[in-house]
């Protein structure tokens, strides 16, 4: 009988450093975004009428609730991570460039996300990692584009196989 | 939120270029750390603090998309936008420099660093933002740099 095969993260979503290729895109499955959703992450983190009081949103130029930028944000990492693209080999976030938001979502809105590699960079110091470039472009339901940002993801290279071949 | 006395209330022409704001502080506990990361990011140095140990950060540390969520609340919190806020335009240039672990206290100093009005419309302007993230030794743990549109001061 064959012995079982233990499939840790790393088996199932494998990717390391030297795995990614400029020009790859990385698609996620959508979320729906719900009102609830909506005014609970405005009042914890982003406390502005237009994420907060659907009255007072009426009377914006938005006409009604919409998210706050910074949980689209969040969810667009989410889609990401759960992925599974990096999750094998990533280290940390470094920073973020260019963030912009050109649409409002608004409740009910099901958004989807892409990740573009578009830089590989290893390290100078330290030999067993690299930084991904990525840029991460989130749309609506529509195809519109509601979000784009561009993020330094700092991931491990392979891990060598030692003498025993682990 | 928008609930200034209008003599307190600022608008885009009120602001200058090197302005200070400073917000108070607030402490990350582990269960904030390990809720917003199951849901928005959940990786295992966020989540799981046997996996973080392993990892030797020593313990879960903060998203980065968390510090940077509290970031945002902490300036709205300040109010210096209550009377003009349109909207943000985008972050640029953002930075984390060290890891947020729980107990750490953050606090936020931004700094008006352009203002442009619009060439366009002649009822708002562009402002930039430097944002600090320091925790409770004042070191830093995150930099950005926001865009905002703003009104200005309506006309007599």
């Amino acid at each position: 009988m064959r012995a079982p095969r233990r499939l840790t993260p790393a088996d199932i979503a494998g990717r390391y450093f030297e795995d990614f290729r400029v020009g790859d895109v990385f698609e996620t499955p959508g979320v729906t975004v719900t009102e609830a959703q909506i005014v609970d992450f405005g009042l914890r983190y982003d406390p502005n009428v237009v994420h907060l009081d659907a009255e007072a949103a009426a009377d914006t130029p938005f006409g009604g609730l919409i998210a706050s930028g910074f949980q689209t944000l969040a969810l667009t990492f989410r889609l990401f991570f759960q992925s599974g693209v990096i999750g094998a080999c990533s280290i940390a976030g470094q920073g973020l460039d260019k963030v912009r938001w050109h649409r409002p979502v608004r409740p009910g809105d099901t958004l989807r996300t892409t990740a573009e590699v578009v830089e590989v960079r290893p390290s100078a110091s330290r030999p067993d990692r690299g930084t991904l470039r990525m840029v991460h472009r989130t749309f609506n339901q529509r195809g519109e584009e509601v979000l784009s940002l561009e993020a330094a993801h700092l991931v491990r290279r392979r891990p060598q196989a030692g003498p025993d071949g682990g | 939120m928008n609930g200034r006395p209008a003599e307190t209330a600022r608008y885009f022409d009120d602001f200058k270029v090197g302005e200070r704001v400073e917000s108070p502080g607030i402490t990350l506990t582990e269960s904030r750390i390990v809720e917003f990361a199951f849901l928005y990011d959940p990786q295992p140095i966020h989540i799981d603090v046997e996996a973080a140990r392993a990892r030797h950060y020593g313990d879960v540390i903060a998203s980065g998309t968390l510090t940077f969520a509290l970031a945002t609340r902490l300036f709205i919190q300040s109010g210096i936008f209550d009377a003009c806020y349109i909207g943000g335009i985008g972050v640029d240039e953002l930075r984390w420099h060290r890891p947020v672990r729980p107990g750490d206290t953050i606090r936020l100093v931004a700094e008006v660093v352009e203002m442009r009005p619009s060439a366009s419309r002649a009822d708002r302007g562009t402002l930039r933002t430097a944002h600090t993230v320091l925790n409770q030794r004042d070191e830093t743990v995150m930099t950005m740099s926001v865009t905002h549109v703003l009104r200005r001061r309506p006309g007599p």
